[in-house]
């Protein structure tokens, strides 16, 4: 089913979601409708506080879906047992906004440790595709370097090797540039848009980092809770780019 | 879900002072341990050396016996009783009571423990006393425990027999005529083996009839449980027909009741394993707290909860395995030191080793199994 390039990658209607019980519960996310297509890039974005990361973390199945129907990667979120998600989120790659690499592995170590959930890739299959990966994000020279040698852009990286090394059908990120300067912030977007375009992986990027948002096929904002719009990339150019290739504008 | 890579020996080592501290905390727990269990039982074994030399399977004590030091005589008779059975092969009896030592060097008195025994066929298996068995049959001869406490003077010094030593034993004058090991035990500061006859002149308040304990030595091959039935009911309620094990169990068995030793040296043992289990716990709950940002990451890209608890588990064993050996080697190198200054029979034996090996990895898996706990509040969903 993911395979099937019609079926969307992620679907959802009618997801409402709170916190809290009686009077304090406070209601994040109302009627939120969400799909995402194979392949698409696709941003979130929005002020703090309008519940971009809560219904990140429900497509991750990382939170239990109360109200509505969520489908990612053909797995039916609501009501889905422990070990589905778990199967689920295996299948995703990962992006922080803090790395949370290991301090005690070095960058290789980092990466290679994704195999431990795939027992059918060999130790030295493993290894070389960690290697091919960080590679990938230019990190070949730094392969046995420990975490804490390694300057915040480079540590996030690794940190996209280690969450594509995988092939993840799906990538979730959560701003992934905000603890970075503007060049290296840029750097790793890059890299993450090539990545998933060779793949043909698809991206859900939380962010608020306006310099980042022409690497999108499709924006989507988020108000207090709901979707306040769901703009082409045509429009995202229209509200931040004012008419300049939006690249460059991005990078002032 | 294994790990391929070594990550629970990675972050162990990562932190070289934590990693030391614990391994230490886990050490000292295991020399305790040893120390303890070492001391106790050798405390107790010191106290069965004489029982276990005796030479027969079987021996005859009074039935109110309670131990070496408070030992009630019985008649020779009841012994020789036995003569008759073609099951015996030899009858020994010998006398016991306390002697006054006068210390031939500085003349304090000190009270030792005296065995009067056959001198025509050997009754103990002490080494070295067959040889010096004949020396015996001179009149106020004895042999010296080497292994007794240092206050009864360089009795046993290097060239003790080329020199004429004659302390005052029971305001007599005795001849040193060799050396035994036995060793001091509860209550017991020193021995002296010396002949029946002369045991006879040390007490001359003591009848020759009345023994202290008898020793049958039984001919090979015959059942020893039925002939301990048979020769009880032979000689009657006033005597114990006892195995040599039986009469070590009963000696033991006062002292474990009689002195609180038993229960200090478990308390000591117990405190030791909770040293041991609260450095590691410890240890271990501070590296799952700080590495719960990590974890969480982890569970969040799919991780079970299992394959993190298992890397506390092989953290627990990592740090078990690097505290025990050390530990006992240090134990060992004590064990040595003690032997020499208290002459307590201690060893690192195997079998002991081996309970002590599970004892701290127990230990070890227990702190683990709190520690796990924490892992539970890795949030998977508070990584975003």
């Amino acid at each position: 089913m993911q395979d099937d390039d019609s079926q969307p990658v992620i679907s959802g209607t009618g997801v409402n979601f709170a916190f809290g019980q009686g009077e304090l519960r406070r209601q994040i996310l109302f009627d939120v409708k969400i799909d995402v297509q194979p392949g698409e890039i696709v941003l979130l974005t929005g002020p703090s506080g309008s519940g971009k990361t809560t219904l990140l973390t429900l497509i991750a199945g990382l939170r239990s879906m109360q109200e509505g129907t969520l489908n990612v990667l053909g797995y039916s979120l609501h009501r889905a047992s422990d070990s589905d998600l778990l199967d689920l989120r295996r299948k995703i790659g990962f992006i922080f906004q803090a790395h949370n690499l290991l301090p005690c592995l070095t960058a290789l170590q980092n990466v290679q440790i994704m195999f431990d959930l795939q027992p059918d890739v060999s130790q030295k299959e493993g290894r070389d595709r960690a290697k091919e990966m960080l590679t990938q994000v230019g990190l070949g020279q730094r392969l046995d370097y420990h975490v804490s040698r390694l300057s915040g852009g480079q540590k996030q990286r690794v940190a996209i090797a280690r969450a594509l090394v995988g092939c993840p059908q799906l990538v979730l990120a959560d701003e992934p540039t905000a603890a970075l300067d503007g060049a290296s912030g840029r750097e790793v977007v890059n890299l993450l848009q090539g990545l998933a375009r060779r793949e043909n992986r698809p991206i859900l990027m939380v962010t608020h980092d306006a310099r980042v948002l022409d690497i999108a096929d499709r924006i989507i904002e988020m108000q207090d809770g709901r979707l306040s719009m769901e703009p082409s990339a045509r429009t995202g150019e229209a509200l931040f780019g004012a008419g300049r290739p939006f690249a460059e504008g991005s990078l002032r | 879900m294994g790990q391929r890579i070594a990550l629970s020996w990675l972050q162990l080592k990562h932190e070289k002072m934590k990693l030391f501290a614990a391994v230490m905390g886990v050490m000292v727990s295991v020399v305790l341990m040893w120390m303890q269990l070492g001391l106790m039982k050798a405390l107790f074994a010191s106290a069965v050396v004489f029982h276990g030399s005796l030479d027969g399977e079987l021996i005859v004590i009074h039935s109110q016996y309670e131990h070496l030091l408070h030992c009630k005589q019985f008649s020779s008779r009841l012994l020789y009783r036995l003569r008759g059975s073609s099951d015996v092969m030899d009858l020994f009896s010998i006398y016991l009571a306390p002697v006054e030592w006068k210390n031939p060097w500085n003349g304090e008195m000190r009270s030792m423990q005296c065995y009067g025994v056959e001198t025509q066929t050997p009754s103990l298996t002490l080494p070295g006393f067959e040889e010096q068995m004949h020396h015996l049959r001179r009149t106020d001869a004895f042999l010296y425990d080497r292994l007794g406490r240092p206050r009864f003077g360089e009795v046993a010094g290097a060239n003790a027999l080329e020199q004429i030593i004659e302390p005052e034993i029971n305001r007599r004058r005795m001849t040193l005529a060799g050396i035994i090991d036995l060793g001091a035990s509860f209550g017991i500061d020193g021995n002296i083996v010396v002949s029946h006859a002369n045991f006879l002149r040390l007490f001359s308040e003591r009848n020759s009839g009345e023994i202290d304990i008898g020793v049958v030595k039984l001919r090979p091959g015959v059942s020893v449980p039925q002939v301990q039935q048979q020769f009880q009911a032979l000689l009657g309620k006033e005597v114990s027909v006892l195995t040599r094990e039986q009469f070590k169990d009963v000696e033991l068995a006062y002292w474990q009741s009689a002195t609180p030793i038993g229960i200090i040296f478990s308390a000591g043992t117990v405190v030791g394993f909770f040293i041991g289990f609260i450095v590691v716990y410890q240890i271990l709950y501070t590296d799952v707290t700080n590495h719960l940002p990590h974890y969480a990451t982890m569970k969040a890209m799919g991780f079970s909860g299992r394959y993190l608890n298992r890397l506390v588990f092989e953290q627990s064993v990592l740090l078990a395995t690097l505290g025990f050996i050390p530990g006992t080697l240090v134990a060992a190198a004590l064990y040595a030191g003690l032997r020499r200054v208290t002459q307590l029979p201690l060893s690192i034996e195997p079998g002991r080793g081996l309970a002590l090996a599970v004892i701290t990895v127990a230990m070890c898996v227990f702190s683990g199994m709190l520690a796990v706990r924490k892992l539970k509040s890795a949030d998977p969903a508070d990584v975003f």
